[in-house]
């Protein structure tokens, strides 16, 4: 189904020609490419979630709807940015937060044509609505129709909580790793970090990462507190998380 | 930058942290300036723990935002409602991490001294019981903290002036054994010597545990962390996980946004550490649900131009369609209102087009064409009311339109003519209503001339005391006006007046009756006409008479004449508060016609202000002037002002009664009218004039039957003695006499004055 991607390049002022320079260059010069323009619509949906109010969790859905799709497709084929408007209609079902055709084709128009006005009831509005519709069942049929994902949330609020119980009240209180334990958690959806690793790997590591940086004291057992929330993490697996993290961080001085 | 963060990290981290601080932030302002601060504190405390160097890059490329003061948002919510039962919990409730962790006692128990405060909630068994209080092992904790202290063995004392004693003779430490459970907050904690006291007073909770009770609990009252501790601890098999998954609120769909909400953190405005990504480079009109608005607005303006282009081709119900469209694309669109409203005003549906364009007005008040057609609209609709009569709304909807659109000429036009119409028709009535009382008043007596005479010439002069000329001119605007009207000004100010004027209430009766007549244009007449001049006149009234009345009165010729010209506009009045006083006492024996009453009530109480008045000041300045010199004449005038006054308003009201039998259809009325200004008087005078008081009295018992002449024979009859003048008087009065001269009936006065002289006087 390669039909909706051409009716909407027209709109799009930021998506370099990926598709035409692929083939040119080597391979990890592709992945590198490919990484970059992952990290922009990743950076499209974040910004496209919370224009629309969604709630933290549907974001997430849609960024790994996007990735899965995009480790079985080439990039090549569909167009990145339609793709992400679709994953995240879809997501908004999957988790119960209904968003309307009419505003993600608004907002996503306002993203890359900033301050102009609205779109007319038109053809073009008509036509962008219909390869929204249609993509969104090319992204059901890539994925084999498995949507429902679990996320790291729920697992990083109930650490949130255990730990908490652990330190004084008032230090925590003074403490921001709430704020910054779910900020890491969000961000880390504009790579592929979702996919590689388990939910619970992923809430510890920010976890891990948020207390460590404001130097947070907590007793010591027989085992690490990280150890005793989930058994199966290991150190490695922590520091692996925290240094993809770090890379995101690096690369959105470098793409945007 | 938020100093103490990061101190404490640094401190945590060491100098290696501190080098790469130094060099991630060489732009950050507040960096540099906290930096000698901070390189002192490092060398002060030594150096940190082995570090993981990811972090620190971490936490100095991000430095600025983890440790800016702005980035701390999250308010932690204290106190959860424990649930009744397991299945109804939001979350998880997990058992205290330490257990999992396997901590050491002691460091359990250093953290715990740490940590333990005031309010805070312990569950312990009672190990012993002494007669100064218990001593309780403390089991676990079941509100502010939750920690892993069974085994610690921790022992708290409760002194047993912290139990509240349930009945006052009774030992509070009967009630408790050796091993029960007991749920007690934490009074003071001596973290030195590890000492724990407790109470068991409400009062000893901090804030957010006040629900939980105090006092011996069962088993099951248990917190739900502790028993689940206790089956994690027995089977290690049972890891964190393993029970959380295992938990029926971590299933629950909304435990993501109730425990964001919890621990404070905003899903709305979500924090990230990502620079594209803060909330503050959001712009407002990006969002979804501004452009979707401006898009129906838009979208709707096509269809409402597409609905006027129709219209111009006379295109009637594809236009009105096209509207309705632009309606649903976006409701209260301001163009499709005044569009769809201007087509309802075409079509005839005015009521329609009004609300449309009310509507329209609503959402932008400047709207120059929703003004503009709104201001024809309600003069078109002002025309059709006047067609139907209803002068009065057709006249407010002209107002409101020349408020919209004052260049109006229609409306201007519309205006003018309807209060003009208003005004004639007010006359009309008017004078319909001075003929009646005119043809009644030619068949007086003279004696009732005289009345007449006599307490307009009284008001008048109260009136000149007061204030010269206004009141003058109101009493004769006010009888040439409707009596309704005057009444119902009178009424507005009698409200003021109440506890004086019982008078007034009763001319406000009449007068009410009278305005039921008139309809809404009297109304509007009076609210509109000047209503000080009313209420002038009422204080005027209220104020005893000149000294001198009696002297100017018995001057014949000028002050006669005047008098006469009073008399003619007061008579009007006169007759009004008679009929009122007659409706009042009507009103006040009928107890079917309690509106009538009332109206009565109220038109009598305005008659009576500028009638009762005068009688009521009449005996009133003998009372109040103590020196009695010009008592005698006073008196007599008074009374026969008073009673003259009392004859013409019966007079008056019999043919009044006649008139207003027609309208208020109770036959009944003019009798019971006529004991009524007896009552009234009595309590205009603050029950001065017993004379009166026996007339009403008597007058007040018998009414029934539907008679004219009776009560005057009964008055007569009644008060033989002390007004066996009324009977002369009153006898003539049924003949309907015409005096040939005005002498004549102030010897007559004169007369009746000298009989009841000395009664008088009270």
């Amino acid at each position: 189904m390669d039909a909706p991607s051409s009716r909407y390049p027209a709109a799009l002022n930021r998506a370099p020609g990926i598709a035409g320079r692929r083939e040119s260059c080597g391979e990890t010069e592709a992945d590198a490419r490919n990484t970059k323009t992952h990290f922009r619509v990743c950076r499209f949906i974040m910004e496209l979630g919370v224009k629309l109010c969604m709630r933290s969790v549907p974001v997430a859905t849609a960024c790994v709807l996007y990735h899965r799709f995009f480790k079985r497709a080439s990039v090549g084929a569909y167009e990145p940015y339609l793709v992400a408007m679709s994953c995240v209609y879809l997501a908004g079902k999957v988790e119960e937060q209904h968003i309307r055709t009419r505003d993600i084709i608004n907002v996503s128009h306002r993203y890359f044509n900033s301050g102009s006005c609205p779109l007319e009831c038109d053809k073009e509005f008509w036509e962008l609505r219909d390869s929204v519709v249609q993509c969104e069942l090319l992204v059901l049929r890539q994925l084999n129709f498995h949507v429902s994902v679990e996320h790291p949330h729920k697992y990083l609020l109930h650490y949130l909580l255990s730990v908490s119980s652990l330190v004084n009240r008032h230090a925590w209180s003074r403490t921001p790793v709430a704020e910054t334990s779910w900020a890491l958690l969000r961000d880390c959806y504009h790579g592929d970090t979702c996919i590689r690793h388990t939910p619970q790997h992923i809430a510890i590591a920010t976890l891990y990462l948020a207390i460590n940086s404001y130097g947070v004291e907590l007793p010591v057992g027989e085992k690490e507190w990280w150890q005793a929330l989930c058994d199966d993490v290991t150190k490695e697996d922590i520091d692996t998380i925290i240094s993809e993290l770090l890379q995101l961080y690096d690369m959105e001085a470098k793409c945007i | 930058m938020d100093r103490d963060l990061l101190r404490h990290c640094l401190l945590y981290h060491g100098p290696s942290l501190f080098n790469t601080l130094k060099c991630e932030q060489t732009e950050n302002p507040d960096f540099q300036e906290l930096l000698s601060e901070l390189d002192k504190a490092l060398h002060e405390s030594g150096f940190g723990e082995p570090n993981n160097p990811l972090v620190e890059q971490f936490i100095a490329r991000k430095a600025d935002i983890l440790f800016s003061p702005a980035w701390k948002t999250a308010k932690v919510k204290e106190g959860d409602e424990e649930p009744e039962e397991e299945a109804a919990e939001p979350y998880a409730v997990m058992p205290p991490l330490e257990l999992f962790m396997e901590v050491s006692q002691e460091e359990r128990r250093s953290i715990l001294y740490r940590d333990l405060e005031k309010g805070d909630v312990v569950v312990g068994r009672i190990s012993n019981i002494r007669d100064y209080g218990f001593f309780l092992k403390v089991v676990c904790m079941a509100g502010g903290l939750k920690r892993d202290i069974e085994d610690l063995e921790l022992s708290a004392l409760c002194h047993i002036s912290e139990i509240p004693s349930h009945r006052s003779h009774d030992d509070p430490l009967s009630y408790f054994q050796i091993n029960d459970l007991v749920r007690a907050g934490v009074k003071d904690i001596d973290r030195y010597e590890e000492k724990i006291t407790l109470s068991l007073r409400p009062a000893s909770l901090s804030h957010s545990w006040k629900h939980l009770k105090l006092g011996v609990i069962t088993r099951e009252e248990l917190p739900v962390q502790y028993s689940r501790s206790i089956s994690a601890a027995s089977n290690t098999a049972e890891t964190y996980e393993c029970i959380l998954g295992g938990c029926h609120g971590y299933h629950n769909p909304c435990v993501v946004d109730y425990l964001l909400d919890k621990l404070g953190v905003s899903d709305t405005q979500p924090p990230s550490m990502m620079r594209g990504l803060q909330s503050k480079l959001f712009k407002e009109e990006d969002f979804a649900a501004a452009i979707r608005k401006k898009q129906s607005t838009s979208w709707a303006l096509k269809c409402v131009r597409a609905g006027v282009d129709h219209f111009k081709h006379g295109r009637h119900v594809e236009a009105m369609n096209e509207y309705n469209k632009a309606l649903e694309i976006d409701t209260n669109n301001v163009e499709a209102l005044v569009a769809r409203g201007a087509l309802y005003a075409n079509k005839g549906s005015i009521m329609k087009a009004i609300t449309d364009f009310e509507l329209a007005l609503e959402n932008s008040p400047d709207h120059r064409n929703a003004k503009k057609y709104l201001c024809q609209t309600l003069v078109e609709r002002g025309k059709q009311l006047e067609g139907q009569e209803k002068l009065v709304t057709a006249e407010g909807l002209y107002r409101r339109a020349l408020s919209l659109d004052d260049s109006n000429p229609e409306a201007k036009e519309a205006l003018n003519k309807i209060t003009d119409t208003i005004q004639k028709s007010i006359r009309l009535r008017e004078e319909a209503l001075a003929k009646e009382p005119v043809k009644a008043k030619s068949g007086e007596t003279s004696a009732e001339k005289l009345r007449k005479i006599l307490k307009e010439e009284k008001r008048m002069k109260k009136k000149r005391k007061r204030s010269s000329s206004s009141s003058s001119t109101s009493s004769t605007r006010s009888s040439s006006s409707p009596h309704s009207q005057s009444s119902r000004k009178r009424s507005k100010k009698k409200k003021k007046k109440e506890r004086r004027s019982e008078h007034a209430s009763k001319r406000q009766r009449r007068i009410s009756s009278r305005e039921s007549r008139k309809g809404e244009e009297g109304k509007c007449e009076k609210s509109r006409k000047g209503r000080e001049e009313e209420e002038e006149d009422d204080e005027v009234e209220w104020f005893p008479a000149p000294p001198n009345t009696s002297a100017t009165f018995l001057n014949s010729g000028g002050p006669v004449f005047g008098m006469m010209n009073e008399e003619g506009v007061d008579g009007k009045s006169a007759k009004d508060r008679i009929c009122q006083l007659y409706s009042l006492s009507a009103a006040s024996e009928d107890e079917d016609s309690e509106s009538s009453y009332r109206e009565n009530k109220r038109r009598d109480r305005k008659e009576s202000k500028t009638r009762k008045c005068t009688l009521g000041h009449s005996p009133e300045s003998p009372r109040w002037n103590k020196d009695g010199v010009n008592m005698g004449k006073e008196r007599k005038i008074d009374d026969d002002s008073k009673r003259s006054g009392i004859d013409e308003k019966q007079k008056l009201s019999q043919s009044e009664q006649s008139w207003k039998n027609n309208f208020t259809g109770s036959a009944s009325r003019p009798p019971e009218n006529r004991t009524r200004p007896d009552s009234s008087i009595s309590k205009t005078f603050d029950g001065g004039r017993y004379q009166i008081k026996e007339w009403e009295g008597f007058q007040a018992a018998g009414q029934v039957t539907p008679v004219k002449p009776r009560p005057e024979e009964q008055c007569s009859a009644s008060i033989p003695g002390k007004r066996p003048g009324n009977a002369e008087t009153n006898n003539p009065r049924p003949k309907k006499e015409l005096p040939a001269n005005l002498l004549d009936i102030f010897n007559q006065i004169a007369q009746f004055e000298k009989e009841k002289g000395g009664k008088a006087k009270k």
